[in-house]
């Protein structure tokens, strides 16, 4: 919301700096996000124009001649209002009125101009660019503008937080200043002269539904003339944001700023039968608001109606139907009070949020809705003078009664803190805001005002005295506390990450949602968002390998061919309808480009499969890889990852259909595993180091291709020798001398006892068990 | 004698000058100095010098010893130079391995655990797809209230959505565990919302400690020292009345701009102050929704971004920057 603060201060007697107001209202809640200081060149000055001809050669200028007070000018003017006789804002040769508006000593169209007459658009008065500027007020020429019509001043940008509806008004702010500076708030005039017959005779309110609208004041006024609001109401209409628009709608808006209330001026003359009838619309009745925009409403929302036909969707906008207009001569004005919910829902729905409607989604004050169209009506008869009917129409089913909260002085301590609170600087904070306090036992009784309808409990109003009294008041005190251990998980995810960033990975975050394209490659059906960001952030990723390929693929097209990324982060198993999802917190990686830098020594190898295992097995000792055949794979060249004969995860060269569509040329291996497995704690006590000495002995096998080195080592294994401690791949070939369907691999067997040093007899007895079982076993044969 | 030592010191230098490695100078000197060597005998044989002649060789002998003991080490030295410029070219590349590094946000979560940890909280986490009622409800943010239009919310089903703070962990905790809760929890936030300042996913950590006796000048006390800690001792907080619907009396937490130290910049709109976190101390309505008696105890919680912090540690001005995830990028955090 945008105030000047010159309105503001207007119901206050403080003479404060526009700064330091606005530091208070930000240190007591009310936070003022920014401060615009207006004000125009003190070269303008009022004059007068003496006489207006037209210009020889041009239709629409004319040829002023100008008293400025101190000297009388020419000067060429387009305006449609210039005439003899006005008094208008005049910016001699050299004024600065902005970026590229200096005024120069002109020829136009052949006649000398020293000076130009200035519109109050011209001078960031107001949004007026019809004509120069009208001075209204009782000046002379050569009167220094700025001074002359107090034109100095600085809008306020006031950030309201949504519980206080009260605060998006002139009013109260005055009120939150008045509380902080300890000043006496002032109340707008509401003098009137209210003529026969009483209101009441001329119009008949009939509320069908009084949750919807317990209350709808009405005041009638006859004979309006309608034209332009004075300068200042529409400087400050201008100020707020607001567009002026003849001086009857400019009093309704007017008022709203100033109280907070919104109201409706609708042309009498429309109203069928002399009724107001506030009832809910029909599901799909089509109503036009005065934006002239066709609106389809539902059962819940709320219509002002005359006897015939809807006229204003309630608390939203007024209806195009009964609108003010040039011509019109008497009009019924609208102060109600609306179900905030229901404002909002209708809002929402209609996607309409106007001024109205968000200031009763907020919760305008509930006593003030006679008193608001009264000070209307006051305006409306000073600068329309309007007729003003006898009486408010009030139709009032709210039930106002205070009810009382008790504060304790032991509960302001309790939340706030503090030793010693001054019992009459909580009673002078309270009442200065409305309160009414009366002492009671240990504290107060404290009734609150309709305005604060969010002050309803002991904790409200510890904030109200907290938020005025000064929140950097209070001390600051470190509790006693026991410093705790670093949780399990945080060491293993923080350990975790560094090890893999020493092996070089480096550590990207993706985006949790991905595009749908992805669903083709995953089994499970991922999550969809209802209001996604974009159709490539639609759907919760099942996997990290998409944001990882991702990852890769952008930095590939920055020219960045070697990689290996890593990712930890949640992934989302969809429940069935209405339950959340599974989460699962995985670690993926990527791989792509050579092995490791270019380097003179030799040619540097492209990362591959056993590169990607290397990472899973450096993570999860005891892994076992089985082929897999995931989509997002290459056939062939992918594996599930066990641990203890459960899959926690996968590791492949990612599918040709994955690369074209991130425009990936290199191959790209990639790995997934759940971090329960690698964070799962192996450690076992320690072990007793061998004091025996290891023998290992090569063997040289050839075996059918189809057969998979874990069928060597598990048949090894089978053997169940003690000693032996490990077995392992040292060479592997194929070649012609083989013969087709042949390979050779080498694998070394290492042996250990506990117990003794190893003779070479019960090793080749070990040998020959192992060669013999590979043979009945596998058929694998000796390599000769 | 004074023949016998010319003699010796002239086949020393013969041989010295036939040594062509390192190892030849040990045996060298053992010939010519050690208790058997050839010098030695030759002062064995001074006793049947005269008294006026044995001052005189015992000041030649002691001169040539000198002589050979340099002429060994010289030469030893002139062999390792020579090692060293027959060797490698140690001036070219080595086989550096590749650096990998940790995000950098994941770094600042950490910093700050280790921080709030230091101060007695544990880590809690909870769900990034919630329910409304942990999302909202629970934390006093009733459908239809416009405190709802502080936050955009993606949504999946009806009542289903991404979390768009890491509060519903505060509600999480406390249905679970007993009192007294002090915990942290860091976690991806979602919010429908995209431009140079909002990702549409972001990090938070929150805070909650609710305890007996727990008061507003304790939030503002852990809050100085998490600050002080953070950015130093000389950074100024102030605390600004807000609201939040889950705490009551709210506060936004400025800190003096750490870019300008105050006098007003870029970074801080010219203000001096850069808003930083959220706190409060809890809404008595949140107890109810987890059983606990508002009467019997108070506490404080507060929340903060992630992202906020790092670009301002760091002076990063683009939070897209951190979810591009270009190398260029994220390997300056190595």
């Amino acid at each position: 919301m945008k105030l000047g603060y010159k309105w503001i201060i207007e119901y206050l007697d403080i003479r404060r700096e526009a700064h330091e107001a606005a530091d208070a209202l930000t240190m007591s809640g009310t936070e003022v996000e920014g401060i615009i200081h207006e004000t125009i060149p003190r070269e303008v000055v009022c004059a007068r124009l003496i006489e207006v001809k037209q210009h020889p050669d041009a239709d629409k200028l004319k040829v002023c001649t100008v008293d400025t007070g101190s000297e009388t000018l020419q000067v060429v003017c387009g305006a449609p209002n210039c005439r003899e006789g006005m008094l208008s804002a005049f910016a001699p040769i050299g004024t600065d009125l902005g970026p590229g508006m200096k005024v120069k000593k002109a020829k136009i169209r052949g006649v000398e101009s020293f000076g130009v007459l200035v519109s109050e658009r011209e001078l960031g008065l107001t949004d007026d660019h019809t004509g120069i500027m009208e001075i209204e007020a009782d000046l002379k020429p050569g009167d220094v503008l700025v001074d002359a019509l107090d034109l100095e001043d600085w809008v306020f940008e006031i950030n309201v937080t949504p519980n206080r509806g009260d605060c998006l008004s002139v009013i109260g702010i005055a009120r939150e200043l008045s509380a902080v500076f300890g000043a006496e708030l002032k109340r707008p005039g509401l003098s009137l002269i209210e003529t026969d017959p009483p209101a009441a005779e001329r119009l008949r309110v009939e509320i069908m539904d009084t949750d919807a609208c317990p209350r709808y004041a009405a005041r009638v006024l006859q004979d309006v003339k309608i034209g332009k609001s004075p300068f200042t109401m529409r400087r400050r209409l201008f100020q707020a944001g607001v567009r002026a628009i003849s001086n009857i709608v400019d009093v309704t808006n007017y008022v709203m700023l100033e109280y907070g209330q919104p109201l409706h001026a609708f042309d009498a003359s429309f109203i069928a039968g002399h009724g107001i009838v506030v009832r809910k619309a029909r599901d799909g009745q089509i109503f036009t608001t005065l934006d002239s925009v066709e609106r389809r409403l539902g059962p819940d929302d709320l219509l002002i109606c005359d006897r015939q036909k809807p006229i204003a969707l309630a608390g939203v906008m007024g209806g195009e139907n009964s609108e003010v207009k040039d011509t019109t001569a008497d009009v019924v004005l609208e102060s109600a009070f609306f179900d905030p919910v229901g404002i909002r829902r209708t809002s929402k729905g209609l996607n309409l949020p106007t001024e109205a409607s968000y200031r009763f989604e907020r919760g305008i004050d509930p006593g003030i809705q006679a008193e608001a169209a009264t000070r209307a009506a006051h305006l409306m008869q000073k600068l329309a003078g309007a007729r003003v009917l006898k009486g408010v129409v009030d139709v009032n089913h709210l039930d106002l009664k205070p009810r009382p909260i008790t504060l304790r002085k032991s509960y302001l301590s309790r939340v706030l803190g503090m030793d010693k609170i001054d019992d009459r600087e909580v009673e002078a904070i309270l009442t200065r805001l409305g309160f009414v306090l009366a002492g009671a036992e240990h504290g107060w009784t404290v009734g609150s005002p309709a305005f604060r309808h969010d002050v309803t409990r002991e904790i409200d109003l510890v904030e109200e005295f907290i938020r005025v009294f000064g929140m950097d008041k209070i001390r600051a005190e470190l509790p006693a506390f026991r410093p705790v251990i670093s949780p399990v998980e945080k060491l293993g995810f923080d350990t975790l990450r560094t090890a893999i960033s020493a092996m070089g990975y480096t550590e990207v975050i993706t985006y949790s949602f991905i595009s749908p394209k992805w669903n083709t490659f995953f089994k499970e059906q991922a999550l969809e968002l209802i209001n996604p960001i974009s159709d490539e952030m639609k759907v919760m990723r099942p996997s990290l390998i998409p944001g990882l390929a991702m990852a890769a693929g952008r930095n590939k097209s920055l020219q960045r061919r070697d990689m290996s990324l890593f990712e930890i982060g949640t992934c989302f198993l969809p429940m069935e309808k209405g339950r959340l999802p599974h989460e699962r917190i995985r670690l993926g990686a990527v791989l792509t480009g050579q092995r490791e830098e270019t380097h003179w020594s030799g040619k540097a190898r492209d990362v591959d499969f056993y590169d990607m295992k290397g990472l899973a097995e450096a993570l999860l000792p005891g892994l076992s890889a089985r082929p897999s055949e995931h989509s997002f794979y290459k056939p062939g060249h992918q594996a599930d990852i066990h641990l203890d004969d459960r899959v926690i995860g996968h590791m492949g060269a990612l599918s040709e259909d994955i690369l074209a569509m991130l425009d990936i040329i290199d191959e790209v291996y990639a790995m997934e595993v759940d971090t329960d497995a690698v964070l799962k704690k192996t450690f076992q006590g320690v072990q007793e180091i061998p004091r025996f000495p290891v023998t290992w002995r090569d063997l040289s096998l050839v075996a059918d291709e189809g057969v998979g080195y874990s069928d060597i080592s598990r048949t090894i294994r089978g053997l169940k020798i003690r000693e032996l401690r490990l077995i392992t791949a040292v060479d592997l070939y194929t070649g012609e001398k083989l013969g087709p369907g042949k390979k050779g691999i080498t694998i070394r067997l290492t042996y250990q006892s506990d117990t003794r040093t190893l003779e070479d007899s019960i090793i080749n007895k070990w040998q020959d068990k192992v060669i013999q079982s590979l043979s009945s076993e596998l058929g694998i044969e000796l390599r000769q | 004698m004074e023949k016998q030592l010319e003699a010796l010191k002239q086949s020393f230098c013969e041989e010295l000058g036939q040594a062509h490695r390192a190892e030849d100078i040990e045996p060298m000197r053992v010939k010519y100095l050690g208790r058997k060597g050839a010098l030695t005998s030759i002062l064995r044989q001074m006793g049947s010098l005269g008294p006026e002649e044995r001052p005189r060789i015992g000041a030649l002998s002691n001169k040539l010893k000198g002589f050979i003991e340099q002429a060994l080490a010289d030469k030893l030295d002139e062999f390792k130079r020579a090692s060293a410029t027959g060797g490698i070219d140690v001036t070219l590349p080595g086989r550096t391995p590749r650096r990998g590094g940790i995000h950098i946000i994941n770094s600042v979560i950490s910093e700050l655990e280790d921080i709030f940890m230091s101060l007695g909280f544990t880590i809690a986490s909870g769900p990034e797809v919630e329910d409304d009622y942990h999302n909202f409800e629970a934390l006093n943010i009733p459908e239809h209230h416009p405190a709802r239009d502080m936050q955009d919310t993606f949504y999946f089903d009806k009542g289903i959505l991404l979390r768009t703070h890491t509060s519903p962990v505060q509600i999480r905790v406390m249905e679970k565990t007993g009192l007294p809760v002090r915990i942290i929890a860091p976690g991806k936030v979602y919010r429908c919302d995209s431009d140079v300042t909002h990702t549409p996913m972001f990090h938070q950590i929150e805070g909650l400690w609710v305890e007996e006796g727990i008061t507003l000048a304790h939030l503002k006390g852990v809050l100085y020292e998490f600050i002080h800690r953070l950015f130093g001792t000389d950074v100024p907080l102030r605390f600004r009345p807000s609201f939040f619907p889950f705490t009551e009396p709210s506060a936004e937490v400025d800190i003096g701009c750490i870019m300008c130290r105050g006098k007003g910049c870029r970074v801080c709109g010219n203000s001096g102050w850069l808003e930083i976190l959220g706190s409060g101390m809890v809404d008595p309505n949140v107890y109810q929704y987890v059983d606990i008696d508002p009467e019997s105890v108070t506490g404080f919680a507060f929340g903060l971004g992630i992202e906020r912090i790092a670009m301002l540690k760091y002076g990063i001005d683009d939070i897209r920057l951190f979810y591009e995830n270009d190398l260029r990028f994220l390997s300056q955090f190595a």
